[in-house]
């Protein structure tokens, strides 16, 4: 890692050097090529502690990638209004519906589990 | 620094006096580079997602052990019920599949002018830089008066050689004595922990050592998390082996003795499982950034987890202040809207508007049965802070066998999509 370079405690503190100004136009010039995130990302990264890294569950949890995106839609929304008896109940009511709908329709777009196939 | 970068700065030191900036030919091939201080489920996650999301970003973990105990499961290592590498979590995944560079070394100090952390790597200091850096220490714990010595009564609130020094006093108890847990103000690490921890043991010893018995000393006037499930526990199947004495707070430890003394009282116990009072991490408050009413944790914009005293520089987990819980799941949570928001600031955009966090966790309560608590957070833009979604806070109506199974489920996952 070239990062690092070793600590010298009797450098003198460096000054407030002016390409650091320059510093967010370079960033954002070196990352131009990257589109902004899609919408629901963030979001449905939020589902991930239970149902794995893009929606794909190491264990226990369903694997929710790739599913159509009304079912997941109608499904959370139900879960989100239904009398609350488990957690993903109490979990679906964090979000708005139009949010929820943002996740649906971000999940839907993530490749399928390896080994599972679509039921809808 | 790598040579791209210093033709960079010489390129950008001609502009500076006075040259016409040239097409910065050389930023395509320069990715900006985030340092992370702290691999647990914060810093872990963040250093994923940041890869996972970001692409071309350059992101250097360091953390001072070369693997993580999580504290989540770890009351089930101190009672025996699973082994201590079932919480043993590396690095070698988010190397090998995300392309995090991580290095085994104690972060020293922050100088957020020159954007270095002066890091001790096998004895050797070094200066690392930052385009940004985020934070995620964990706590720091606030020694109580008296002979306090953690090696003689544990606290095992950061897992690891605690846990297991925890395990060994509870496994040498007899069916006469007595297990002493301190509980700290909130806020604190995982507001269930202490109260699962009592479930635990107290399970233990009515299973082992029939005849022992535990006393919960809580500085706080109730329980904190779960008192439907926690105090039907401690009222019900444990309530002839576990006494709850509530607003007790200490006033002296003397770890010698086994003893402390508390407002409610001096109680001694062959095991001292003495929990101290939290605040943020010690490299947070070294670098003057945990500056709460109370001193002891970093505010932040819970857009970005950005430093409100330095920008540049992201806080999360357990020594941000934004009043959500401290957890693993949180900070987990905390993480990915942190890594968003460094990406989008890096595209010249402005953080998410409407961020969510969440937090869930189980909670054994009997070696069969396990609760579970969640809480969410939305933004508010009214007030600047993340508000928490009342509908969506509650704990399980009752300990339940499913909800055992879950909990690993949770905990496999939740560790997977932190550290691998």
């Amino acid at each position: 890692m070239n990062r690092k370079r070793p600590y010298n405690p009797q450098r003198e503190p460096r000054p407030f050097t002016s390409w650091r100004l320059l510093l967010p136009v370079f960033i954002a010039t070196s990352l131009s090529a990257f589109a902004a995130p899609p919408p629901g990302q963030l979001l449905a990264a939020q589902c991930a502690q239970c149902h794995g890294t893009n929606g794909v569950a190491v264990s226990g949890f369903e694997s929710i990638a790739g599913k159509k995106a009304d079912d997941l839609y109608k499904g959370l929304l139900e879960m989100s209004q239904r009398r609350p008896e488990n957690i993903m109940d109490l979990q679906a009511r964090a979000f708005t519906p139009a949010q929820l709908r943002l996740i649906a329709n971000y999940l839907a777009t993530l490749p399928v589990a390896a080994g599972e196939t679509l039921d809808n | 620094m790598n040579s791209d970068r210093r033709n960079f700065l010489k390129l950008a030191g001609l502009a500076a006096a006075g040259w016409a900036f040239p097409r910065p030919v050389s930023a395509a091939t320069t990715a900006p580079h985030v340092l992370v201080i702290g691999g647990g489920f914060g810093g872990a996650t963040v250093a994923k997602y940041l890869k996972l999301w970001g692409g071309n970003i350059d992101v250097t973990l360091i953390d001072r052990s070369s693997s993580h105990y999580a504290c989540i499961l770890s009351n089930l290592v101190i009672t025996g019920a699973i082994p201590m590498d079932r919480i043993k979590l590396g690095y070698a995944n988010l190397q090998s599949k995300r392309g995090v560079n991580f290095v085994q070394g104690e972060a020293l100090a922050v100088d957020p002018v020159a954007r270095e952390v002066t890091v001790n790597v096998g004895g050797t200091h070094y200066a690392y830089s930052y385009d940004k850096l985020v934070l995620s220490p964990g706590v720091e714990f606030t020694p109580p008066a008296g002979n306090y010595n953690a090696d003689l009564t544990p606290h095992a609130w950061k897992a690891g050689p605690q846990t297991l020094l925890l395990k060994q006093q509870l496994s040498a108890m007899t069916k006469s004595q007595t297990f002493v847990l301190t509980i700290p103000k909130s806020p604190y690490r995982c507001p269930p922990g202490p109260y699962e921890r009592a479930c635990s043991v107290a399970d233990y010893l009515t299973r082992k050592k029939r005849g022992a018995r535990i006393i919960v000393l809580d500085a706080n006037a109730s329980i904190q998390a779960e008192p439907v499930n926690f105090g039907n526990a401690f009222r019900g199947i444990y309530k002839n082996v576990l006494s709850y004495i509530p607003n007790a707070t200490i006033l002296g430890v003397d770890s010698q003795a086994k003893s402390v003394t508390t407002s409610q009282g001096v109680f001694t116990g062959a095991v001292v499982n003495i929990i101290p009072t939290h605040r943020a991490g010690q490299i947070v408050t070294d670098a003057g950034l945990a500056n709460d009413p109370t001193g002891r944790w970093a505010l932040v914009d819970p857009l970005s987890y950005a430093s409100k005293v330095s920008p540049d520089i992201h806080i999360l987990g357990d020594s941000q202040g934004t009043g959500q819980p401290k957890s693993g799941h949180m900070a987990n949570s905390q993480a990915k809207v942190c890594a968003d928001a460094i990406i989008r600031a890096f595209n010249g955009e402005a953080p998410d508007p409407a961020p969510v966090t969440s937090s869930a966790c189980f909670s054994p309560i009997t070696s069969s049965k396990a609760a579970w608590l969640t809480a969410s957070f939305q933004y508010d833009p009214v007030t600047k802070a993340m508000k928490r979604v009342e509908a969506s806070f509650a704990e399980a109506a009752q300990p339940t066998s499913d909800g055992m199974q879950q909990m690993y489920q949770w905990a496999d996952n939740i560790f997977a999509d932190s550290f691998s």
